[in-house]
This record gives C-alpha cells, sequence and structure tokens, in this order.
C-alpha cells in the first residue's frame, strides 16, 4: 500500500496582523492561526490519492506545543494519523531548519513513499522546504505540480509542473517528493463527522531530544517591517456629479488624457 | 461513523450553547456542540459587558480562569443635549471585589474559553460546522443535518443565535418586526491600560459602565455605549431597527457623529480603531420570544429573544447562561424519565421561571414598549440637561428657587406636567 | 577562493543578476562569475559584466534543469564562492533550496534587493513576509551566502565594450533520476499587463463571465487594458492567468490602477502597489482595498461602471 506524508504549517492568518503607524512594527497580539492555505491542497491531494489507490496518509508538521489544536483541523480533512515534532523552540524557524527537523523525524525511522508538500507557506513564502527536506532524506524531488498520476506497478509518479514557460511532464521513481501548487485540486471543507471524527485518530508526538541533533539557522532576521503605503483615502459619493469631481481629480493627476 | 445518538446536539457555541454542553458533559452525558464560526465566539458580538451571577452559580470563581478584562467598579448615565450633558455617577467599591458583580470581556477570547471548558467536561465541539436542518420525525425533532451529514439526539438545543435558524425550521419562531430588533454597533478604540485608568478614574485594573441617551441616537429609540477593557475601549450605539429604518439613517454616520460629540471624543482622544462589528439585537422581550420548547427541542439564548434592555441596565450574556443551564437540567431530567416529548421537556419553563430568566421578562414586560416613548431620547434629555445647566449658571440673572427653576423648564419644554408625571410614574413602575 | 556566482534559466535572466553581481564583485573586491547553459552565451556575459564563464554541459532532452543541482554544488564546493545569485524562476527557485540544502547554507529566497556591508563581506537582503505585508531583512551567516532574484527585479546589465574575461567548460555530467516526458509551451497573450499605463481589474464582485464587458469599456473609454486578481482567473478562469495580478501574479506599476469589485487583499495589493494612483469600486466600505485606495466610490459597480463610462466620455470628449 502506498504510505504518503503530507507536511503541513500551522501559520498566523495574516488578516489579523496590524502594523504600528509610528514605528511600522507588526502587532501579532490578538493573532488567530490557520492552516496554510497552500498545505490544504497537499493534504487534498494526499486524500485524492488514498481514494484512488487505497493510500495510507499521515500529516506532519514542525511546531511548537502551543500549536497543537493544528492537529485537530488537520486531521479533519482526512488522514488517518498525525505526527506533531514539537518543541518550544520551533517558532520562526526558517526552512533550513524545518527541513532538517522533518529530515530528522522522518530518517529511519517513519515509512513513506511519497511526500506532499505545498508550494509554499503563506507567511514566509521561502518555497524552500519541500525541496530542501528532498535533499536531506536523498530522495527525488518535483515542485511546482499541478497534476499528478501514481502509477501503480511501476512505482512511479507522474507529475505535470506549471512552470514559467509552460507545463513539464515527469516521471519520477519512488520515494520521491512533490510540492502542489493551488490549483491542483480544491480542498475538501471537512464535515461534521469528519470534524467529530478528527478527535479519535492517533497523534504521535515527537520531541527535540528524540531528534538528538540541534538545529541551527544560517539566515538571522536583522529586522522586519510593515509595509506602507500613503495613500490619499479619498472617498466621492456614486452620483455623475461626484464622478465627474473624481474624473476632473483624475485629469489633474495627469493619469487620463 | 455508526448511527450513534447522543443525547444532546447544541447547535450554538456561545454563552448559552457552551454553558448547556458544559452542564451536560459534567452531568456525564454525551452532547455534541456544533458551531457555525471556525471558532467559538467569532459571529458573536456583544456591548461589553456581562453580569457575573448566571456563570457564577455554574462556576464560582470563574474570573480566576477566565479571560475577563476589568471588573466594574463604576456606573454611569448621561444625557446627552448638544454642549451639555447630565451624568449620573454610581461607584460601588464592593462590585470591583469577590464576588465580582460584572466584567467587561472580549467575546472572542471568552467564549472559545467557556466552549474549551466545555470540552474539557468531556463535550465533543465541532467548529466550522452549518446546521442547515432539523431531522423530524413526525413532529418530533431527532437531529441535525449538516451538509451530508445527520446525527442523531435525544434532544436538539437551539442556541444559534438572534434570527434562530432552527427555531424558525421546527415552525417556533415568530416572524418579527423591525421594531421589535435594534442594530448594535461596536467600535473597539485601542487606548494604553493607564491611559483609559486615568481618564476614568479607576484604581488598578477596575473598570467603568457608561450609557449614553439623547444626542447619541439622533431622537430615535436607543442610546451609546462604552465600557472599559483591560487596554481598550467599547464604544457603540444599539439603535431600534424600526425607528433606523423610518428615519431612513446610515448606521455608521451616527456612530461617527457620537465618537465626534464634544462629550465622547475626550475619552476615546488617541485611541486607535481596532475593530468594527455590528450584530441585531432582540429588543421585544417576551412579545417576540418563539415556542421555547416541543418534542425534541429547547431553544436558549438570543435565539430565545432572551436579552433585557431596560435603559440604564443592558443584560443578555447572563440571560444566555443562566437558560442554557436551565436546558441543559431540562435535558437531564428528561434523559432520567426518558421522555423528550414536549410534556417531558416542559420542565425548561419551570425552571426558567424559577431562575431569573423568565421571571425578570416577565417582571419588565412592560419595559419594552415604555422605552419606545420618544421623549426619552429627545425631550427629557434636553429637560435634564438645561435644568442643570440652569442650576449651576451663575451669571447675575434673577434668583429662583428650585421649585420655580423646574416648572418654568417644564413649561419651555413643551412638556405638560400630566405628561411628565405620567411618564415618570409608568417609568418607574416598569423600568 | 571567493567570488560572486551567478545562475540563472535564461539569457535575459543573467544578464539581470550580472548587473546586481558588477557592484557586488567591485563592494567585495572579488571576481564575477557566471554560469552559462550554452557556450553561445558566454562572450556576451563576459561584455555584460563577468569576469568568468562557466559553460555547462548540454541537457539531454528527458533531463530536467534541476539536473544541474549535483554539477552546480561540486563547483561551489571548489570556488568556495561569497555569494551565490539564482534567478528564481520555478527551476530556479528549486534548484537554490536544494543546493542551499546540500551546501548546508542559508538561502534568502524572493531576495528583491540587498546593501552591501563592505567591512563584513556581508549582504543585508531583503524579502517580502505574509503576502507583502511586511519587508523583512535578513544576514547570512554561513557561505556562501545565497540569494534567488525574480526576474525583472534588475534591470538587464549595460554592454562594456572591450570587457575581457576567461571561458571554462564544467565537466561533471548532470543528472537526476527524473526523466521529462513532454514540454508544452504556455500560450502567451497577446497583451503585457506589465506595460499597460491603465488597468481595470476585474474583483470577486463581478458576478458572472459575461460582466466582465463592463470592465473592458471602462478600459476602451481611457485606452487601457483588463486584469484581474488571483481568483478571476485560476479558480473561475474568466481571463487568462497572465493578467492577474498579485503576488504571485504580475507585478504592476501603471500610472492608474481601478479595482472594480476588487475586496484588496494583501496577496493582491502586494502587486498593485507601485500604481501611481489607485481607484477602488466596491460595495463594501469595509473593503480593505479603501485603505490601499487614493480614489474610493462605495457603491454596486453594475451602478456606478455604466455612470463611469459616460462621464468619462464626456470628459474626454469620446
Amino acid at each position: 500500500m502506498l504510505k504518503i506524508l503530507t507536511c503541513f504549517k500551522w501559520v498566523v492568518d495574516e488578516a489579523d496582523i496590524r502594523i504600528d503607524a509610528g514605528s511600522r512594527r507588526l502587532i501579532l497580539d490578538r493573532v488567530s492561526y490557520k492552516i496554510n492555505p497552500y498545505d490544504r491542497n497537499g493534504v487534498e491531494e494526499a486524500m485524492h490519492l488514498q481514494e484512488l489507490h487505497g493510500a495510507a496518509v499521515a500529516a506532519v508538521t514542525v511546531a511548537p506545543p502551543t500549536a497543537k489544536s493544528c492537529l485537530k483541523d488537520v486531521l479533519s480533512r482526512g488522514p488517518d494519523k498525525a505526527y506533531f515534532i514539537n518543541d518550544p523552540s520551533f517558532t520562526d524557524l526558517e526552512p533550513s531548519q524545518t527541513g532538517a527537523v522533518l529530515a530528522a523525524a522522518i530518517h529511519g525511522d517513519i515509512e513513506f513513499d511519497l511526500i506532499i508538500c505545498g508550494e509554499g507557506s503563506s507567511d514566509l513564502y521561502t518555497q524552500q522546504v519541500g525541496p530542501v527536506l528532498a535533499e536531506k532524506l536523498g530522495i527525488s524531488c518535483a515542485t511546482y505540480v499541478n497534476k499528478l498520476t501514481y502509477i501503480e506497478n511501476e512505482n512511479r509518479i507522474v507529475a505535470e509542473r506549471k512552470l514559467d514557460d509552460g507545463i513539464e511532464a515527469v516521471s519520477i521513481p519512488l520515494p520521491a517528493l512533490i510540492t502542489v501548487l493551488p490549483d491542483i485540486n480544491t480542498p475538501r471543507i471537512p464535515s461534521l463527522k469528519q470534524v467529530l471524527g478528527a478527535a479519535k485518530k492517533p497523534v504521535e508526538n515527537i520531541t527535540l531530544d528524540k531528534l538528538g541533533q540541534s538545529f541551527d539557522p544560517c539566515l538571522q532576521t536583522i529586522g522586519v517591517l510593515g509595509s506602507t503605503m500613503e495613500r490619499r483615502h479619498l472617498k466621492f459619493g456614486a452620483q455623475p456629479e461626484e464622478i465627474g469631481s473624481l474624473i476632473s481629480a483624475l485629469l489633474k493627476d495627469g493619469v487620463i488624457a | 461513523m455508526a448511527e450513534e445518538k447522543f443525547t444532546a446536539i447544541v447547535v450554538g457555541a456561545g454563552p448559552a450553547g457552551s454553558t448547556a454542553a458544559y452542564v451536560l458533559a459534567k452531568g456525564g452525558h454525551d452532547v455534541v456542540l456544533v458551531e457555525r464560526g471556525t471558532a467559538p465566539g467569532s459571529k458573536n458580538m456583544y456591548g461589553g459587558r456581562m453580569y457575573s451571577h448566571a456563570l457564577s452559580r455554574i462556576m464560582p470563581g470563574f474570573w480566576e480562569e477566565a479571560p475577563v478584562e476589568r471588573p466594574i467598579a463604576q456606573e454611569s448615565i448621561t444625557f446627552l443635549n448638544g454642549g451639555q450633558s447630565v451624568s449620573i455617577n454610581c461607584r460601588n467599591m464592593s462590585w470591583a471585589a469577590d464576588p465580582y458583580h460584572s466584567f467587561t470581556l472580549l467575546r472572542a477570547e471568552f467564549d472559545a474559553w467557556l466552549a474549551s471548558k466545555a470540552e474539557e467536561a468531556g463535550a465533543l465541539l465541532a467548529c466550522g460546522i452549518r446546521v442547515d436542518e432539523l431531522l423530524m420525525d413526525g413532529g418530533k425533532v431527532i437531529g441535525i443535518r449538516a451538509g451530508e451529514d445527520e446525527m442523531l439526539a435525544d434532544v436538539v438545543v437551539a442556541a444559534d443565535g438572534v434570527n434562530s435558524l432552527l427555531a424558525q425550521k421546527a415552525g417556533w419562531a415568530k416572524m418579527f418586526a423591525p421594531n421589535q430588533v435594534a442594530t448594535g454597533v461596536k467600535q473597539i478604540i485601542e487606548l494604553p491600560a493607564e491611559t483609559i485608568s486615568q481618564r476614568f478614574q479607576l484604581e488598578g485594573n477596575n473598570g467603568a459602565a457608561l450609557l449614553f441617551v439623547g444626542d447619541c441616537s439622533n431622537g430615535m429609540q436607543g442610546g451609546g455605549f462604552l465600557y472599559t477593557n483591560k487596554s481598550s475601549i467599547s464604544l457603540g450605539l444599539v439603535i431600534n431597527v424600526g425607528e433606523l429604518q423610518r428615519c431612513q439613517v446610515k448606521l455608521c454616520d451616527i456612530m461617527e457623529d457620537f465618537k465626534s460629540n464634544p462629550h465622547i471624543a475626550p475619552l476615546i482622544e488617541g485611541g486607535e480603531v481596532a475593530e468594527y462589528s455590528a450584530h441585531l439585537v432582540p429588543e421585544a422581550g417576551l412579545a417576540m420570544t418563539p415556542q421555547l420548547y416541543g418534542d425534541g427541542m429547547l431553544v436558549a439564548g438570543d435565539a430565545a429573544g432572551f436579552v433585557l434592555n431596560l435603559g440604564y441596565t443592558v443584560r443578555g450574556m447572563d440571560f444566555a447562561i443562566a437558560s442554557g443551564e436551565a436546558a441543559a437540567r431540562t435535558v437531564i431530567e428528561a434523559k432520567a424519565r426518558n421522555d423528550f416529548s414536549r410534556r417531558g421537556l416542559s420542565r425548561y419553563v419551570d425552571l426558567l421561571n424559577q431562575s431569573f430568566v423568565l421571571r425578570d421578562l416577565e417582571a419588565y414586560r412592560k419595559a419594552p414598549e415604555f422605552l419606545e416613548n420618544e421623549r426619552m431620547f429627545k425631550a427629557y434629555p434636553k429637560l435634564v440637561t438645561e435644568l442643570a445647566s440652569k442650576l449651576f449658571t451663575v451669571d447675575g440673572a434673577p434668583p429662583v428657587h428650585l421649585m420655580k427653576m423646574v416648572l418654568d423648564r417644564i413649561k419651555q419644554s413643551s412638556i405638560s406636567l400630566i405628561q411628565l408625571a405620567r411618564d415618570g410614574w409608568k417609568g418607574a413602575r416598569n423600568l | 577562493m571567493a567570488g560572486i556566482l551567478v545562475f540563472a534559466e535564461t539569457r535575459e535572466h543573467t544578464l539581470e543578476l550580472l548587473n546586481a553581481g558588477v557592484n557586488l564583485a567591485r563592494d567585495l573586491g572579488t571576481k564575477l562569475v557566471s554560469f552559462a547553459l550554452s557556450n553561445e552565451f558566454a562572450r556576451e556575459y563576459i561584455s555584460h559584466g563577468a569576469d568568468e564563464v562557466l559553460v555547462l554541459q548540454p541537457l539531454a532532452q528527458d533531463q530536467p534543469l534541476e539536473s544541474y543541482v549535483p554539477v552546480l554544488a561540486q563547483v561551489v564546493r571548489e570556488e568556495d564562492p561569497d555569494v551565490f545569485l539564482v534567478g528564481a524562476t520555478q527551476r530556479g527557485k528549486e534548484i537554490g533550496a536544494r543546493l542551499a540544502s546540500q551546501l548546508n547554507t542559508g538561502l534568502c529566497s524572493g531576495c528583491i534587493g540587498f546593501e552591501v556591508d563592505k567591512e563584513k563581506n556581508l549582504l543585508r537582503m531583503e524579502r517580502l513576509l505574509f503576502c507583502g505585508l511586511a519587508v523583512q531583512k535578513v544576514i547570512c551567516t554561513t557561505r556562501p551566502q545565497m540569494a534567488a532574484i525574480s526576474p525583472r527585479v534588475f534591470d538587464p546589465a549595460p554592454l562594456v565594450e572591450g570587457r575581457e574575461g576567461k571561458v571554462r567548460e564544467i565537466s561533471a555530467m548532470p543528472f537526476s533520476p527524473v526523466t521529462v516526458i513532454s514540454r508544452t509551451a504556455r500560450a502567451h497573450e497577446a497583451v503585457d499587463i506589465t506595460e499597460a499605463k491603465i488597468i481595470v481589474c476585474v474583483g470577486r464582485g463581478f458576478e458572472k463571465k459575461e460582466d466582465v464587458k463592463l470592465a473592458r469599456d471602462l478600459a476602451d473609454v481611457l485606452g487601457g487594458e483588463v486584469g484581474c486578481s488571483r481568483p478571476i482567473a485560476e479558480e473561475l478562469r474568466w481571463l487568462p492567468e497572465d493578467v492577474y495580478m498579485g503576488i504571485s501574479g504580475k507585478k504592476v506599476k501603471p500610472d492608474l490602477y481601478i479595482g472594480v469589485g476588487v475586496s484588496g487583499q494583501i496577496q493582491h495589493v502586494t502587486g498593485i502597489r507601485d500604481s501611481k494612483i489607485i481607484f477602488a469600486i466596491n460595495r463594501d466600505e469595509s473593503a480593505p482595498i479603501f485603505e490601499a485606495a487614493d480614489y474610493g466610490i462605495v457603491g454596486d459597480l453594475y451602478q456606478v461602471v455604466p455612470i463611469l463610462i459616460e462621464e468619462l466620455k464626456k470628459a474626454l470628449n469620446k
């Protein structure tokens, strides 16, 4: 039976982030968290393969212990079990660290044929963890996949990658890793029974000392500043006269003629 | 999942639903708590203050654990009339000590906490799920359908808020007229905690609750409110929907006017708006409560119209919590007798009558009608403020004794003495 | 050994990275070295600033570009550059990430610019966070310092007559267990929305595909082009992918951007933030687009746009 690992990240909902006008500091006080939207597509693709080929699907994440609620969320989307690789120090990790932690936890301990990741995460969007993990595990990878087919009797996958110059269809022997694009599928909305069922699925905790190594970053953040835009915020009514005034303003700005 | 049947499915993880689920779970019963929003409280909004008594009964000392903002030590009512205002402030230090009388709190945090207590007690919480239909067998409610999933239960507790879908589906809801509901709008305005404490002259983490009547509602039935949270202020208006439609005004415009009102602006000076929300509020009390119980279902909280607005107090959360508790106890007793019929669930009304819920709504039955009196929102604030202004003004004008001052003002206000007396009598008896 | 190393998938992109690298090489007092996918570009790269060009072995038909990863890694281990700039096309991003992993170094992906600390031989690189809500500055404490730079972040390097440089062939064979079965070129739209001076953007407020005509009519009166937000192209497919603007789509800098029924989420705004004037029409007054707009009309686009077109015709004498 095909064994699939689907990696996901619990990210800050960027809609809740506010920027302090004076210092341009990001205010993360009352942010809520969500499954990285790109990973929802990854999980859905894994479930699609389960439905077609009868695969075993496990979800994997690297997170601080406080992110526990991510497990119910991901399990309500279909995976049979979840691996929660957690440690208080696992916050603001850079992709080289995340990839290394995942590799350390998976290598030799968790069996897999295929690893599915989202193309990137909505917070950092480095688009690195997938390829980094593949390198560390010594397996092939294909990124930016928007169509996936598993060739059962040949133990390989055919992936269509959507690249800048067109579609590149590649054949990859398993074990392999792919990163998927949002247009590969439409993630299901968990139903009531799926949400309730999530609480019953097994979760395996993997802690830092089990991994037996440290994970040092290569990059160092020396500053984060909220983007600001100086805009006039002028409002006009919807009546013809007001619209006329708006047009006059645009003419004066020299942007229409 | 096999066709398992739960003792109860509680729809809506607001204060009513979470309390019902908590009490049921604590009693060892299997209960599912279903919430439409991605997290409990995400779709909820209220003025800003909860009276503690209802929750204290169920969770004594809840404030040790619950995410509350400030205990209210100061209550006030302010009459607004142009450049004049009259405030009646009342402080009571015992309100801000154990057992705390009331707290300001933020619903997203609080509702999530209350639902988590239900989960801790053993309730199964499912968020992001919208209940679409009731499952019926003959005239009896036997469960719910959400999307493609059906779930059976001995009792469904409809705690799904004002405009309850389930009460409508069961055919129990009364269509309400626009003047039976109000729209509440609110802004959360951030200010440093020390600024708030200083501005409102509060000790430590104590809080203030301010109600406003007069200009803020532009002559329409309604009023304004201000509650102090730890480091923000909840500022808003509650205006009758029928009135809004009649006067054709945009609520956001009146809200902006309220914020720039000379008596309000200094209170929120320097603050930054962090959130803007609006919600419907049931106003008509008993006149608009739906059928509360029937074969296989109970209705609690805002869904049951359990809100009491007397002008000087506005209560919703304590009613919701108490009715949730009553619903849970009703189900537990019905389970013991295995009778979930309308008759078996009729205990609900008895429990509501014994607690303050129906008792208070009944006692103040005439209040909503009284508060439709338009003089309350323009003429009387004007009278009170002008009278007080005259009282405190020393400008060399000829002396006037109090009695004449009052009668003169009343004559000028074109309110007849009889009308005033009648209003006063009615108000004193009904509010 | 030091040096600035540059790799990109196309000739144009390589010229842009050479531009990024030329001043860097001068500031760090080191050489600028570029990979070339074919000998035919070697001379050109040298004329545009490379001190050295390393020509890679050609790929077999069924080898993906990423087959170069082991070759590039080996060259880096031999050359030990201070900095390695990778062209961030989709393939380039995979290559960069895998190289960084093999070399145990850090990669600043989506690098939108950098400054040089000459004393410490350090790059201070900038990239976007939270879909463009914030800008992050990072340094890389390991070597080589790697940055992945998207196309058109830098202009192509200028031609410098008479430049001399070394051209060297890298003999290592590219390899990958991944085989390419087919390549299908994408159809390019006639319109390059990044060149348009006036853009009318179709958002979710439009109810059906036929209504896009309203946006076209508005664009026609103004002599502009029609673009859209991501869902219109990727999910609804009402417009081609070439014209959606946003963090993962096109970045545009028109004189005038008109968002019609566009909510203004950060993912979209990041793509249009350099517009000279932003004008939004949306019926929801709390839509985030109004925070990003110079001019706004709160109203139903089906009523506002026809009036706007009429008034424009009058004002522009059309």
